[in-house]
């Protein structure tokens, strides 16, 4: 029996062991491409070519951010990237929770309510190259190619869908009996969800909010499509546009791909409750 | 179950005739919009599609549309790079999902313990995920380069020939994976944690007494509670792998030799390099119907509408 607790007690030690370890080499693989981007965006040209590479940079420097925000215009890629997020977030996440309300509280006729549904999800399944030669053929009869409406638009085609299953599923986890209460003190269907329901979900809006303004934010194919000039042009779009087949830029591409992490990072740690649920579309609730 | 659901006996506040009627119709006034944009943002380029697709377009607007019936699809056929092109997606998806599956599932297996209650060290582990794909993929160019990157530097001190990663033919497409699984193994990780998290623990109990081994538990318990987180996972992460696009065009603009060349790019090509949106059309059809068939399938077998 003491021999069996002992070998136990030893298999438990080596399982601990092991799973200190895998954490510790994760962590390790996890961090150091960001990391080495970072450090890069801070080195001089010639530091950046270095072998041995330099795995601290020696001579920190931020020439290369002045390069590309000062004398390139990767601040106006910067701030299209943002309206564009905000306009799409704001669009999205508004008809989204009206919707996603609307799919987990009322009946419809003819099992509706699930055929929307699904059908809403499969939208969001649609690869967005699929969409791009009817959207550029449109934008282009509207005069609309280089323009941050056009960006939103797009945009929102995919957003919409993620938003509405959002909410629906946390609505989904409301008590209904709260707003049942409301009515019956008075209030109007439409006044039990905006006093009711709305403020009670407000987690759940903040955290779809952020999780538009991530994925528009990291868009890329679209504005390749349909943005061709700095007045229009996103962030990942400025940075590649920094490779190309003569040159690449690394020191600049390094800066502006580290400053496009930085929000991504500090959003995904203020959504790190809501991040099972946004990354499965409210599928799965963690 | 709320009254107002019937429609029938919504509260009577005996005000304006508009109020009440769009107090009664709100199930339907609380979807419209929706439903209208995304009609507008998809049915709508699928006909458009469809309609560009049965002629031979030309760039320029201004020039008209000569109808050529099912040509463009005809192409499909004998197109010797859009068949390149389907076989790379098909197996970057299935070796890029497989690996990310068991990587992700196992450190879940073997983690789920250790890490549950260790909430900052998890998002850490989630950056890759979020970061924007550009960003990733810039990132690993800067890892592959050959002549000053980190992983030739590695393979030197390791002793091992250096390579040209990326811009190597029978290594390209390995890179991309390489990247693609840097990024998208902690999704099924974290997916599979909140599977985890939520199984009962009652069964387990019970075959512990029954002496039921571990590896048993595994295959009797385990994986099938587990089977929706699975099935959302894989789902989401094939649709993924299937519109790769962003890491291809920084890597290796899908060469050397086409051995990169993906569906997505190679829609892109014929639609702006080679200026040819009719085919292009016609190839994005065929990427839409496969789509559609594979993730309804999906859905209906996992009834995920519900």
């Amino acid at each position: 029996m003491a021999t069996i607790r002992t070998r136990n007690r030893s298999r438990e030690m080596l399982l601990r062991f092991a799973a200190y370890l895998t954490i510790l080499v994760a962590l390790i693989l996890t961090l150091f491409p960001v990391y080495w981007i970072a450090a890069n965006s801070f080195k001089f040209d010639i530091d950046i070519f270095a072998v041995p590479p330099e795995w601290l940079p020696r001579n920190p420097t931020l020439k290369h951010y002045d390069e590309a925000f000062v004398q390139r215009p990767f601040l106006r890629y910067a701030l299209n990237s943002f309206l564009v997020a905000i306009g799409t977030t704001a669009i999205s996440v508004t008809f989204g929770t009206m919707a996603g309300y609307a799919l987990a509280r009322f009946h419809y006729p003819w099992q509706w309510r699930k055929q929307i549904s699904f059908w809403i999800l499969s939208t969001r399944m649609m690869p967005p190259i699929v969409s791009i030669i009817p959207l550029y053929l449109f934008f282009n009869y509207f005069d609309m190619l280089n323009t941050k409406s056009a960006l939103i638009i797009a945009y929102t085609a995919f957003n919409l869908p993620f938003a509405t299953w959002m909410m629906k599923s946390y609505f989904q986890d409301l008590p209904v009996e709260l707003e049942e209460a409301a009515i019956v003190d008075g209030d109007t269907r439409w006044g039990a969800f905006l006093h009711v329901a709305l403020p009670l979900a407000r987690p759940g809006l903040a955290a779809t909010a952020i999780f538009c303004l991530i994925i528009s934010w990291n868009e890329f194919l679209l504005s390749l499509i349909v943005t061709l000039t700095e007045q229009s042009q996103t962030l990942p779009i400025g940075i590649a546009g920094r490779v190309t087949q003569y040159a690449t830029y690394w020191g600049e591409i390094s800066a502006a791909g580290f400053m496009a992490c930085v929000p991504i990072v500090i959003f995904a740690f203020i959504v790190q409750k809501h991040l099972v649920r946004g990354l499965s579309l409210g599928a799965v609730k963690g | 179950m709320l009254k107002s659901d019937k429609g029938t006996a919504a509260p009577l506040r005996l005000g304006r005739g508009m109020e009440q009627w769009s107090e009664r119709h709100l199930r339907y006034l609380m979807l419209a919009p929706t439903v209208v944009i995304l009609l507008a943002l998809t049915i709508f380029p699928s006909i458009y599609m469809f309609y560009a697709a049965v002629h031979r377009v030309s760039p320029n607007p201004d020039l008209p549309w000569t109808f050529v019936g099912v040509d463009n699809f005809a192409r499909l056929l004998t197109d010797g790079q859009f068949q390149v092109a389907l076989r790379n997606t098909v197996v970057f998806t299935v070796v890029a999902v497989s690996i990310e599956f068991l990587l992700g599932l196992g450190l879940a297996l073997l983690l789920d313990k250790f890490i549950r209650r260790l909430t900052f060290l998890k998002t850490v582990l989630m950056i890759p995920m979020m970061l924007p794909p550009i960003a990733v993929a810039i990132t690993w160019k800067l890892i592959y380069e050959p002549q000053f990157g980190v992983l030739n530097e590695i393979m030197f001190r390791l002793g091992l020939p250096i390579q040209a990663w990326a811009g190597d033919v029978n290594l390209a497409m390995f890179s991309i994976i390489v990247a693609d699984v840097w990024q998208w193994t902690p999704f099924i990780f974290l997916l599979m944690l909140a599977g985890l998290a939520s199984l009962p623990v009652e069964p387990y109990e019970a075959a512990a007494l029954d002496g039921a081994s571990s590896w048993r538990q595994f295959w009797d318990l385990t994986i099938p509670f587990l089977k929706p987180v699975i099935a959302i996972a894989l789902l989401l992460r094939v649709m993924d792998a299937l519109r790769l696009f962003d890491l291809v065009f920084i890597l290796t603009g899908g060469g050397p030799a086409d051995r990169t060349k993906v569906l997505s790019l190679y829609i892109y090509q014929v639609a702006y390099r080679f200026a040819d949106p009719g085919y292009a059309a016609a190839i994005s059809l065929f990427v839409l119907f496969v789509t559609i068939v594979l993730s309804t399938w999906f859905m209906k077998r996992m009834r995920l509408a519900e």
